[in-house]
């Protein structure tokens, strides 16, 4: 096994050497029965090509896959290297957890919007919270006027947290916060409040987001510099590994890069790429990695091309599962299995004639089962207008409950797998992440690849090329650019009042009223001198200073002024 | 003038003296629109009015020229400078050079340095200039912006070019001040901009001075210089990294030595004054070439036999005529 | 929408669009497609960044001269923050600069955003060469004005 790029290349070998060099079946028949139709038909052909730019073959045969395809490449579900799914008995033995991404203005707002999924049969809590919150100011902020609740809940203190969770048990449910900057505060307030329910810290289970390469890549939402960021994000992974082992302390994010423009095969390469700088980061930070990867957790995006999704998955787990076993020497199995959530595509939904949307988000909800989530939310068909409505957020989880109670898809285990299609497109896409991984590897790693701005600006073209295809009407999007309609559909939105931007600011200036002030600037200054010491873990300190109600933007500033900020590069 | 409109911003509605008055004064708005009338110079005579009126103010500032290859760091170099020119008490004014496409004509401008820094909120002044839709060239549109940017106060100017090309070269000489930026491991990269660059330097900068091959790069500069012993100004060779600020206190150093330096030799004035009535000429000759031209395609369109006759032979004439007018047009 | 062609009024210095999303939102894949969009239909552009404040946005406009400023925001606080666009720019008496809006605006805003002076306000999914033509008609007014010197 060897170093470096080399290593990358010689896994591309190893799959160019395992194709197949037959082409017979495909090039008789395409030269005569097919050939011959499309002349009396009057056919031109048009060469089709899925987002990745990987060109489709009309058909494809047995002679498509690799050469000892099934025990080389494919293995048994629960078996190395997992392509057809990390669990032996999949959706059997455990559905995927339906997690409907919710938040918005006040805590007591986004309380009865958890309940009211509980209550329909969600299984799994996911938070959204506001842009304030996500980029670490309080809801008093100047800067925050007018987005207070707006794109998610707001969150400034712990109190916040407590009116958020009233009446939820923790023990019981596990919760996924989608917040990253600071994501070491929430996770503090999370610990905090499971502490106040008695509920023990190894029985807490749960996941933040906190992958901050992707934030650098595609969603930017950082506050300081990257290493600032991902010395957090060590002192997570370290505290939790040894306190909180039923938590995932990372969600290694493809979604929010795919939603920025990548193509299939860049969110594969770039989600995994970061996830081995992390697997880099847990072992520097002196982890075995048999100890910290089983909780890396993943999170992709599914979009509307069925195939291209479920071929992407697969080549994922196949992947991940090779890399820690080759590359990092992981022994136990779990070290090698790729934990996934899947949300269905933003950018995918239209605004014109909303109700389509059902249509889509079934179609990519249905692709990331067929690929073996374990965890799914699916969006609600308005949300290209608002935040989900009532009635819209439920036909949303009615999806997911359809497909896995009518439709018969979780009872048999990786469908398509064998399907000679998806087979070869799995392996297509398999290499095509490798080929991404040397021309990182060559770069100076992911790290440096992001700085310079290399990732941001490939997919910027990415992007860029697809909005030109579809200015050129080479690609549909149905009621935007073909089936267009005058008249819009009449839809009732979520409307967020400026009242919860109220409620916020009383709470938040009451809890400053009524918190002990010194000892906050105690917790405060106590953060700080261990900020500046490289080798202390801030988890604790972090705990307690939220338990003094010190606010998100106080503590904030903590490492603004320990790290400094950070501005991107020319990406344009 | 009157009396009440002495402290308003300017606005479109003024008057050509209130432009100028709103210039010395340092209002940005007026600034800003002069350096769009004198880009576009549509209006000969209120560009002639403006530089006219401003002319005077200006001759104080130090402005440097600071040009470099891609990938050495040049954004994150100036804008650790520009921070702690701004720290050190200067009223700072940037203009940043880029290339627009020569296909489409349109160009996303001044991003380099935007994004590494907060310009704005400190109050710097920064104006993206591109290389088309600049009638009768870049280097006047640079150098009557600076003038302006004298004008209004500003005591340091940083012109920022992209590349090592002619045009660079000819905005760069423009400058006080011309500081080349390069990075460690160039090698064959420093061998082709050794032309026309090495040689109007000033000032070298070694960026990202931590890297490999930092102190090689740096001698090997040292070197290449020695071999044209300049007379008075040896150009020094400062390492720098923009993220520990490390050598920036010796390069502002050197920046204001060598801005004495050319005041104490009168090398500045000389230039200045070469600089302005080169542009002023230059200005006055592009507006009646673009007339000529006009007058050429006016014809051209009226006229029905143009295959039939050898073109040159139709330029000749045409010339002929255009002489006879531009000599009417000097008198 | 061919290169150039809508540039007559600004043959010798194109249209210059300061594109900005002046509060807290990241998400600037539509940014970068406009940006590049703007600049293949011959237009100067400059791209404020990641999270300007208004007060950036308009500083900006005004050392650039901008024609138009193009404001997107897909948080919802756009009602909001526009508005401290629209209301620093009223206060400096700057009315020679076009402003666009762009971004999740749901219909029954549009009209306020309208009575603002902000006029577009395309959704996702607007075709581009929509939003060009949009934007240069603005951009010509604001031209207009601002040749109106004596």
């Amino acid at each position: 096994m060897s170093d470096g790029a080399a290593y990358w290349s010689d896994k591309i070998k190893e799959i160019e050497e395992h194709r197949s060099v037959a082409n017979e079946r495909y090039r008789r028949w395409s030269s005569t029965t097919l050939a011959r139709w499309n002349k009396k038909t009057n056919y031109k052909e048009v060469p089709r090509y899925n987002s990745s730019g990987i060109k489709l073959k009309e058909i494809y045969t047995s002679e498509d896959l690799m050469q000892d395809h099934e025990d080389k490449n494919l293995g048994m579900p629960g078996e190395f290297p997992f392509t057809r799914g990390i669990y032996p008995n999949m959706y059997r033995g455990r559905l995927w957890t339906m997690r409907m991404f919710s938040g918005f203005g006040s805590p007591e707002d986004t309380n009865k919007r958890l309940k009211y999924l509980i209550k329909h049969g969600e299984t799994g809590l996911s938070i959204a919270f506001d842009m304030p919150t996500l980029y670490g100011f309080d809801c008093d902020n100047p800067r925050a006027d007018g987005e207070v609740g707006k794109c998610g809940v707001n969150v400034s203190t712990l109190k916040d947290m407590e009116i958020m969770f009233d009446g939820i048990d923790l023990s019981k449910i596990s919760t996924s916060m989608t917040i990253n900057a600071p994501a070491i505060v929430l996770t503090a307030m999370y610990f905090a409040i499971a502490k106040k329910q008695g509920v023990p810290l190894d029985r807490i289970a749960g996941t933040v987001q906190a992958d901050i390469l992707k934030e650098y890549i595609a969603q930017k939402e950082w506050v300081y510099p990257p290493e600032a960021h991902i010395r957090l994000i060590r002192d997570m992974m370290v505290y939790c590994t040894h306190n909180a082992p039923k938590w995932n302390y990372i969600s290694i994010s493809g979604y929010h890069i795919r939603e920025a423009g990548a193509s299939a095969v860049q969110e594969l390469a770039f989600t995994l790429a970061d996830g081995f700088y992390y697997v880099d980061m847990g072992i520097k930070a002196g982890l075995s990695v048999d100890d910290f990867s089983p909780r890396l957790s993943f999170f992709f995006n599914s979009s509307i091309n069925f195939f291209e999704e479920i071929a992407k998955l697969r080549a994922a787990r196949r992947i991940w599962a090779k890399v820690m076993r080759e590359k990092y020497g992981a022994r136990k199995e779990r070290s090698l299995l790729l934990r996934f959530h899947t949300q269905t595509s933003g950018y995918t939904l239209t605004w014109q004639q909303p109700l389509n949307n059902i249509i889509r988000t079934t179609i990519e909800a249905m692709a990331a089962v067929i690929g073996g989530t374990q965890s799914l939310h699916t969006n609600s068909y308005d949300e290209a207008w608002a935040l989900p409505s009532e009635q819209a957020v439920k036909v949303a989880l009615r999806t997911q409950q359809i497909i896995a109670e009518e439709s018969g898809i979780p009872d048999v285990i990786d469908p398509l797998g064998g399907s000679y299609y998806i087979e070869w497109l799995t392996d297509e896409m398999e290499k095509q992440a490798y080929s991404y991984f040397e021309k990182i590897e060559q770069m100076g790693g992911i790290l440096e690849a992001v700085k310079s701005g290399y990732i941001q600006r490939e997919i910027a073209n990415t992007s860029y090329r697809r909005q030109q295809r579809l200015e050129r009407g080479e690609e549909v999007m149905v009621g935007v650019n073909k089936y267009v309609e005058e008249e819009k559909e009449p839809i009732n939105i979520l409307r967020i009042s400026k009242e919860a931007e109220n409620i916020q600011r009383r709470r938040l200036k009451d809890i400053r009223s009524k918190r002990d002030p010194i000892k906050v600037k105690e917790a405060l200054n106590e953060l700080k001198r261990a900020m500046e010491d490289e080798n202390e873990n801030l988890m604790p300190y972090y705990i307690k200073a939220v338990e003094q109600y010190a606010t998100l933007e106080e503590l904030t500033e903590i490492g603004r002024e320990v790290y400094g900020t950070w501005k991107e590069p020319t990406i344009v | 003038m009157k009396p009440e409109r002495r402290n308003l911003e300017y606005s479109e509605k003024m008057n050509k003296e209130e432009l100028v008055e709103g210039i010395l004064r340092g209002d940005r708005r007026a600034v800003s629109r002069a350096i769009s009338i004198l880009e576009a110079s549509i209006n000969a005579e209120l560009s002639r009015f403006i530089l006219n009126s401003i002319y005077p103010h200006t001759g104080k500032s130090q402005i440097i020229g600071i040009t470099g290859p891609p990938g050495v760091g040049k954004s994150t170099m100036i804008g650790k400078l520009c921070e702690l020119l701004v720290e050190q008490g200067s009223n700072l004014a940037v203009l940043a050079v880029d290339a627009s496409s020569p296909f489409t004509n349109g160009s996303i401008l001044g991003n380099r340095i935007r994004m590494q820094s907060d310009l704005t909120k400190s109050g710097v002044y920064m104006r993206s200039l591109s290389t088309h839709g600049v009638s009768g060239g870049l280097s006047r549109a640079v150098w009557e912006a600076t003038s302006v940017l004298e004008a209004a106060g500003h005591d340091t100017i940083l012109v920022e070019t992209v590349g090592a090309g002619q045009a660079d070269l000819d905005i760069l000489e423009l400058a006080d001040t011309i500081a080349v930026v390069l990075a460690p491991g160039l090698g064959d990269e420093l061998q082709a901009i050794k032309a026309g660059i090495m040689e109007i330097g000033n000032i070298f900068i070694v960026n990202k001075k931590d890297r490999e091959g930092a102190y090689l790069s740096m001698k090997e500069i040292e070197d290449i210089l020695s071999i044209n012993p300049g007379k008075g100004w040896n150009p020094p060779v400062v390492g720098t990294n923009s993220l520990t600020g490390e050598g920036f206190d010796e390069l502002i150093r050197y920046i204001s030595e060598h801005n004495r330096y050319e005041k104490d030799n009168g090398g500045k004035k000389r230039r200045r004054v070469y600089n302005t009535i080169l542009m002023a000429v230059k200005m006055r000759l592009d507006s009646m070439v673009a007339e000529e031209l006009e007058v050429v395609r006016e014809r051209l369109s009226a006229e029905e036999q143009l295959h039939s006759r050898n073109p040159y032979e139709i330029a000749d004439e045409y010339l002929k005529e255009d002489v006879k007018r531009l000599i009417s047009f000097a008198k | 929408m061919e290169p150039g062609k809508n540039q007559r009024l600004f043959k010798d210095k194109p249209i210059k669009v300061l594109l900005a999303k002046p509060g807290i939102d990241g998400h600037d894949r539509g940014m970068f497609v406009l940006a590049k969009a703007f600049r293949d239909a011959g237009m100067d552009v400059i791209y404020a960044g990641l999270l300007p404040t208004p007060e950036e946005v308009v500083d900006t406009a005004v050392n650039e001269d901008v024609d138009v400023i193009a404001l997107s925001l897909l948080n919802g606080a756009h009602l909001t923050v526009f508005k401290k666009v629209v209301d620093l720019m009223t206060k400096r008496g700057i009315d020679d600069i076009a402003v666009v809006g762009g971004g999740t605006i749901p219909d029954e805003d549009k009209p306020k955003l309208e009575k603002m002076g902000i006029s577009g306000n395309y959704g996702p999914g607007t075709p581009l060469s929509v939003i060009i033509e949009h934007i240069t008609e603005r951009a010509i007014e604001a031209r207009k004005k601002k040749l109106g010197i004596q």
